[in-house]
């Protein structure tokens, strides 16, 4: 069985391989004139600065948490095990965070590179943006096989993947949160003062935070995405991993096959997802759009393929099939659904749009109710895969229902490499926009710059929509796991060897659910007046540059970007400690006081809240986005009227809900489920109640 | 000491005769986005004929005061006039229009050698200076300049105006049903009304907002903008939106063309 697992090594090799080659061919391309590469320069070096930040603080973190695992787990079990658990935390954490630099680091060498070529065209520039994105797709299906498998070859436990996967869940909730933050503070700040005081457009140079706002889109949604989907392809293969090593009807090289089904999933779909990108191609006068999708379809289409081949010939039980095919299909169509409400010609876009010359109460009441509206369908998607996927699952006498569920989860993520490359192209243009404004690029390249930049943003609202749907299937196949661990640590300690039940009639629990249902309101809500507070500061330095050097507007002086760029780095790196440390220890809190089964509860009641959070959040704050971008198409009123001041405000408040609280709470409920399966052993041992 | 020519700016926003240092583009950033005073905003100015002069405006001594300062820097503002600038001068001294964005991009409008015939349906003109009122009208801009200054039907009469016809879009053709398109102006049912009124009622001109803010966006600009006195007219055409995009790109981003 092994072979599997060095073939699915191999596949790592290989995408982390083409990642490297694709890497360098757009390292290659022209980068532009002095002007173009000075301001390309700003944008990487705060890219990295902030990065750099991130990462000694992760690091710092890291080896804090790994001493404790060590400890903990070196007691509760053997030492060896708590140093296993220790390294592969920091394995995790060290993946994810070289997947998250690579990718940035070439979005921000190929933004520039992008708005060069695109004065040779919509092809060429598609061309280097979409490459440029796929190194991010590549990297992290690369780095995420080559991890879980090579701990899986050396210790032959699926727990010590855990630890990868909470290593990498860790970066992940700092990167995605720190990143959201960034980005917001300065997109806000960049706006406020300067579209709305001072009336400079998008972009303008003569912002002082207009560096920082493209630094942002990096940070935010090159490395905090990747970092997130990282995070749930690993969370989602590990949790089915931990169900596979459950199931009770099997035994010897059966059993290890079902164990390490999910690492070959993972690894068919890097393959689906390599052809995939070849596929995905711009002919001059055609939108990136379509093609965009169309990669994305025929991805997925590859992957069934080749999963149902594999099953066929390997004879693996057709069950597992058709829970990869619930998972696959539902992502699918719940990252398009997402286009619905999102989508800028969409009805729920144009009537929010419409009520704008209402005033701004009525937009933020009518986009707010579209958002809640916009859960419904991804509700009922997860549920239907969840129920097929449970259901095939559980009649089948080889595997059970929640190893469907699980199974479902990495069906979702397997074609990751696919969907993440098609996200970060979407910060690769819009940096490429800026930079052709910036650096007085000639308007034919604005215009390529621009067609590329609406694609990108469907693309990021299909995303989205993904990520929220993958993770509410892998924290679900997490809870699962969850149970298990604890049900196999009361067999261990000699309890009864019954499943974990989890009554609403016990107050434990009710307690638990409650309290798991405000942790993601009160994570949002941090990360958010984060933001409010960053901007607010960094409003201020806008106004004082202004103020104190008259020549900034006049075009005669430069302003200073670094201190912006430095104000948000350091504000967000600050507003991070109270959200981490509660996704961190309030699992712990409540397992060790009051028991298993509150921790159960607890678990459900942030999975649910989470998961509609969410997405309300990530709708409708896409949906005032488009909302603003329809009326300043021309549409009740154009620019300038009152439809369009209302829809400023509707995108303002929106802004921080779908690039900082709504994609984090994914990440959010995937730490706090780890966290509660890497302790559950030593919960069911020792706690209060 | 450096040498710097003098210019004369006729500005209609707000309205002023003022002698500067500065070219136009550089007068026209500056008078936007300001200095330490915080003047800013969108503003609207003809370069005048350095050599003009009139004995109701103390032009001469405005442009003797025009001198560098003590470091060298070109004065970039010597104020001759405040009110009543525009009724003074000739519009014969008028050589080049400037729209200027908020954020001071600078965009010269050379004077139009005949005036826009009337392409029919109903008209919007803000009025710039001397009076603010925004009004619609059943009459072209010849007609409305004609009816405001040289020959009133009413007791209110201009010696000078300057004013700008704006869009209506489907408005001006169907004001009823017509579509409201990217036609930002507020409170939208009563121009509505008031267009509809000059259907049905035997009125040429109607008032929609007796002091509308003369500041709008350049988009807006329909055949034009349009300065006259009782002697004569003289127009300022926009160019095509096309050739804006295409030689004038920053000011049109600026303007949100």
């Amino acid at each position: 069985m092994d072979i599997w697992v060095v073939f699915s090594f191999i596949a790592g090799l290989i995408s982390v391989g083409v990642a490297v080659v694709t890497f360098r061919w757009v390292v290659k391309q022209d980068p532009g004139n002095e002007r173009a590469r000075r301001v390309a320069k700003w944008i990487e070096d705060g890219a990295k600065s902030y990065l750099k930040k991130l990462y000694t603080a992760l690091a710092m973190l890291a080896v804090a948490m790994s001493i404790i695992l060590a400890i903990v787990f070196g007691i509760q079990r053997t030492p060896g095990y708590g140093l296993g658990i220790a390294v592969t935390f920091i394995f995790g954490a060290l993946c994810s965070s070289v997947a998250g630099y690579m990718g940035m680091t070439v979005a921000v060498k190929g933004n520039v590179r992008t708005s060069v070529a695109a004065e040779k065209g919509i092809t060429p520039a598609f061309n280097v943006s979409f490459k440029a994105g796929s190194v991010m797709g590549l990297a992290m299906v690369g780095l995420a096989l080559l991890g879980m498998n090579l701990i899986f070859l050396v210790t032959k436990q699926a727990e010590m993947v855990l630890g990868f996967s909470f290593g990498a869940s860790m970066l992940a909730l700092l990167a995605k949160a720190g990143g959201g933050i960034y980005t917001k503070t300065a997109d806000i700040a960049a706006d406020l003062v300067g579209k709305v005081e001072v009336g400079i457009p998008e972009d303008d140079p003569r912002n002082p935070a207009v560096v920082a706002d493209n630094v942002g889109d990096n940070v935010g949604d090159v490395a905090g995405m990747g970092a997130d989907i990282f995070d749930s392809y690993v969370a989602s293969t590990v949790a089915a991993m931990l169900l596979g090593t459950a199931l009770p009807n099997l035994s010897g090289d059966q059993h290890t096959l079902y164990t390490i089904f999910p690492l070959i999933l993972c690894m068919l779909g890097s393959f689906a997802s390599l052809i995939g990108l070849q596929l995905v191609k711009v002919k001059e006068g055609d939108k990136p759009g379509p093609a965009l999708n169309r990669g994305t379809v025929l991805t997925t289409i590859i992957f069934a393929i080749m999963v149902t081949a594999l099953v066929l010939i390997a004879g693996i039980d057709t069950a597992a099939l058709w829970a990869t095919l619930a998972g696959l299909i539902t992502g699918t169509v719940i990252g398009f659904t997402s286009d619905f409400f999102t989508g800028d010609d969409r009805p729920p876009v144009v009537e929010t749009a419409k009520v704008s010359g209402s005033g701004s109460a009525v937009t933020i009441i009518t986009g707010f109710s579209y958002g809640l509206i916009s859960i419904v369908p991804s509700v009922v998607g997860i549920v239907i895969a969840t129920l097929i996927a449970y259901y095939v699952a559980d009649a089948s006498t080889v595997i059970n229902g929640v190893y469907g569920v699980g199974i479902a989860a990495v069906g979702m993520l397997a074609v990751s490499g696919m969907i993440v490359s098609s996200d970060a192209y979407g910060p690769i243009v819009d940096n490429a926009r800026g930079i052709a404004e910036m650096a007085g690029m000639s308007e034919a390249v604005v215009e390529v710059t621009d067609v590329l930049d609406a694609a990108g943003n469907t693309a990021k609202a299909i995303t989205k929509g993904f990520a929220i749907s993958a993770a509410a299937l892998t924290v679900l196949a997490l809870f699962s796991a969850y149970a298990s661990e604890i049900y196999q640590a009361m067999v261990e300690f000699g309890g009864a060897a019954q499943p974990m039940v989890i009554s609403l009639l016990n107050p434990m629990v009710i307690a638990g659910v409650f309290l798991g249902a405000v942790t993601p309101p009160l994570f949002s809500a941090l990360t958010m007046l984060s933001v409010t507070h960053n901007a607010f500061d960094m409003i201020e330095e806008i106004r004082k540059q202004f103020r104190e050097h008259p020549g900034i507007l006049l075009g005669t002086e430069e302003p200073d970007y670094v201190t912006c760029v430095s104000l948000a780095a350091e504000n967000a790196l600050t507003a991070l400690i109270l959200p981490a440390f509660l996704a961190v220890v309030l699992p712990l809190i409540v397992g060790f006081v009051m028991g298993a089964e509150a921790l159960g509860a607890f678990l459900g009641g942030a999975i649910f809240t989470g998961i509609i959070f969410a997405l309300l959040m990530a709708n409708a704050g896409g949906l005032w986005d488009n909302a603003k971008k329809y009326v300043e198409s021309g549409h009740f009123g154009g620019k300038g009227s009152e439809a369009h001041k209302a829809s400023v405000v509707g995108d303002t408040v929106g802004d921080p809900f779908k690039d900082t609280a709504g994609p984090s709470l994914n990440t959010l409920i995937t730490v706090m489920s780890l966290v509660s399966s890497l302790f559950a052993p030593i919960i069911a041992a020792f706690h209060i109640f | 000491m450096a040498e710097y020519t003098k210019h004369l700016y006729l500005s209609m926003l707000p309205e002023a005769l003022i002698a500067s240092q500065l070219s136009p583009e550089e007068f026209g950033a500056y008078y936007a986005v300001g200095s330490e005073k915080r003047s800013r905003g969108q503003a609207i100015f003809f370069e005048m004929d350095p050599d003009f002069r009139t004995e109701d405006l103390p032009i001469e001594e405005g442009l003797r005061r025009c001198v560098p300062h003590d470091d060298g820097t070109p004065k970039r503002s010597v104020y001759i006039s405040v009110y009543r600038a525009l009724e003074r001068i000739s519009l014969d001294a008028i050589h080049k229009l400037y729209l200027v964005t908020q954020d001071g991009r600078t965009l010269g409008v050379d004077g139009a050698d005949a005036c826009p015939e009337d392409t029919g349906g109903l008209h919007l003109y803000q009025e710039i200076a001397p009076v603010n009122p925004l009004v619609v009208s059943t009459l072209g801009p010849l007609d409305f300049y004609d009816l405001i200054v040289k020959h009133p039907t009413t007791l209110l009469k201009l010696p000078a105006v300057c004013f700008a016809e704006l869009r209506l879009g489907e408005l001006a053709s169907n004001p009823e049903y017509g579509s409201v398109g990217d036609l930002p102006y507020a409170n939208i049912d009563h121009l509505r009304q008031c267009l509809v009124d000059l259907r049905t009622k035997i009125i040429h001109t109607k008032m929609v907002d007796r002091i509308s803010a003369p500041t709008f966006p350049y988009r807006l600009l329909k055949t034009g903008l349009f300065v006259g006195n009782e002697r004569h007219l003289r127009c300022f055409s926009l160019p095509p939106a096309e050739i804006l995009r295409s030689k004038h790109y920053r000011w049109w981003r600026s303007a949100d063309m």
